[in-house]
């Protein structure tokens, strides 16, 4: 197989405008590329011609763009594919991460943001072509973590899209209350100024909510290359019961931070991988123990180590499955509804960052996983 | 405005959400009470019985279901109206199975909410009505029989 040094890109999408003008730009920045304008002849041509990288519409007539996707993955393992996708398919898009594309990018795209994507695709390509086998356990990791991050952001999505709910009707409320003081002529400017006042402070406290939800949400959908900083693991296990309380309640579970006093929790490490974790913990916690449990994150330090804690008083583990349960694709909760990777990712992630999982089991009594992390990574 | 205001009870957790909703209310007219959980909002109504109570689904502790079927165990006469979220909805269908009058979908639509309260008032005082005329008619057998 030749060994190219620029990518070659095969463009698909049905608005022929839109992919004449794209193919045209990518071409003068120096990318060539084929066009498709559907799923079959894109198919047909990947069966012709040498292509690396695949941009890929979500939404298209006939063979989606889903469907598509899974046709190359399947004939040709190895091509890699960008999908773009509108706002509205972003759900399309997730469901795509389980046939391997290598990432997405929301329309209207910018072209050096594709540039720079097709780029990172076409190098893990490159790596893999030289690498061989040893990298495909890094591939498939890569894609267990993906996984395993959307499945968690599926069980999100629903209470996010319920916290959101909630700082928007504070807002409705507040600016109807003011609708009606406002045309009400027995209230005076005095008492209506108070009311303006008493409505836009609840108006900007459920915005900076919404805000700050949005920005949660965002922040674990993205996945940002890893970007190791000094952080407080018990901010980050407050996060972390911020995210998952409303599931939590829902399931009436009790979900709770402790921290030792005083105790030094900072230390230098991948906030964005170690909430990856911890969520997954919690969830898993939270769907072992159900109704009337509790869940405790207890955080704690020491010169050389922080740890955090995932408590909870469920039935525990049954000490036959104890050994299996950091197997990929290990699973206890019913079809559909887990990746049986969460644990297995979480240990590899941890590993990574120079920590470890510990599990103490209680049958009958409750399961605790602890998270112990060095104070810098190595 | 000659509406007969309505004792209400609003049992949220939403501590803002309940402050400007019951402003509202009370400009409306009506008489409103605040519980900020399951168990708070059980206690107001042993207290004293508010013809309708506004209860949201999803709660920390007792969760509105489970208040929905305490309240009608206790006080079966009470209306309940149901506060939802867009992934509580099948959760509210089956609240109108145990005794729910009805449920608003959150954001509320204030006037949809007037109506309902209204409609929920009103059968509240036609339940009423049959037990004392029941009664009533209990009276008269009993008093008969002497």
């Amino acid at each position: 197989m030749s060994d190219p040094t620029h990518p070659r890109v095969l463009l698909v999408d049905d608005e022929v405008d839109f992919l004449t003008s794209l193919s045209q730009r990518l071409e003068l920045r120096g990318v060539p590329t084929l066009s498709a304008t559907n799923g079959p002849d894109a198919l047909e041509i990947l069966d012709q011609k040498p292509v690396d990288v695949v941009v890929l519409d979500v939404r298209m007539p006939g063979m989606d763009g889903i469907e598509a996707l899974r046709h190359i993955k399947e004939r040709h393992p190895r091509v890699e594919v960008v999908m773009l996708t509108g706002h509205a398919d972003l759900d399309t898009a997730f469901e795509g991460m389980r046939f391997g594309f290598f990432d997405y990018l929301t329309k209207p795209v910018q072209l050096g943001q594709l540039i720079a994507k097709i780029e990172e695709a076409f190098r893990r390509r490159q790596g893999e072509a030289v690498a061989g086998g040893e990298t495909f356990t890094g591939k498939l990791q890569q894609h267990m973590i993906v996984a395993d991050r959307l499945a968690s952001l599926g069980e999100l999505a629903a209470s996010i899209a319920h916290e959101i709910n909630n700082p928007l009707a504070v807002i409705a409320e507040s600016a109807g209350w003011l609708r009606t003081r406002a045309s009400r002529a027995d209230v005076g400017p005095d008492e209506l100024r108070g009311s303006v006042a008493l409505a836009l402070s609840k108006i900007e406290s459920a915005v900076d909510r919404a805000a700050r939800i949005s920005q949660n949400f965002l922040r674990f959908a993205r996945a940002p290359d890893a970007r190791v900083r000094e952080i407080d693991l018990g901010e980050l296990a407050s996060e972390v019961r911020d995210l998952t309380v409303r599931t939590a309640a829902h399931a009436d579970v009790e979900i709770a931070v402790t921290r030792a006093d005083d105790a030094d929790l900072s230390l230098t490490s991948d906030p964005y991988q170690l909430r990856q974790v911890l969520l997954n913990l919690v969830t898993n916690a939270i769907q072992a123990i159900g109704a009337g449990g509790r869940v405790e994150l207890a955080v704690a330090g020491d010169p050389e180590e922080v740890r955090v804690a995932v408590i909870d008083n469920g039935p525990g583990i049954p000490p036959e499955l104890l050994e299996r349960i950091f197997e990929p694709f290990f699973t206890t909760k019913p079809e559909g509804s887990g990746t049986g990777l969460g644990l297995a990712v979480s240990r590899g992630i941890v590993e990574k960052l120079g920590g470890r999982i510990e599990v103490d089991n209680r049958p009958g009594a409750g399961c605790t996983f602890r998270l112990v992390l060095p104070r810098a990574r190595p | 405005m000659l509406k007969i205001p309505i004792d209400l009870l609003i049992v949220d957790d939403e501590r803002d959400f309940v402050e400007m909703l019951s402003l509202r209310l009370t400009d409306a007219g009506h008489r409103v009470r605040a519980a900020f959980d399951g168990d708070a909002g059980l206690a107001a109504i042993a207290e004293a019985e508010p013809d309708v109570v506004i209860l949201d689904i999803r709660m920390p502790g007792k969760d509105g279901i489970t208040v929905l079927k305490l309240l009608k165990a206790s006080h079966p006469i009470v209306e309940v109206i149901l506060l939802t979220g867009h992934g509580t909805i099948g959760t509210a269908v089956e609240g109108l199975k145990v005794g729910a009058f009805d449920y608003v979908q959150k954001p509320a639509d204030f006037d949809e909410l007037l109506g309902k309260l209204e409609g929920a008032r009103l059968r509240k005082a036609e339940h009423e009505e049959r037990i004392r005329r029941a009664e009533a008619r209990a009276l008269v057998r009993s008093s008969g029989d002497v």
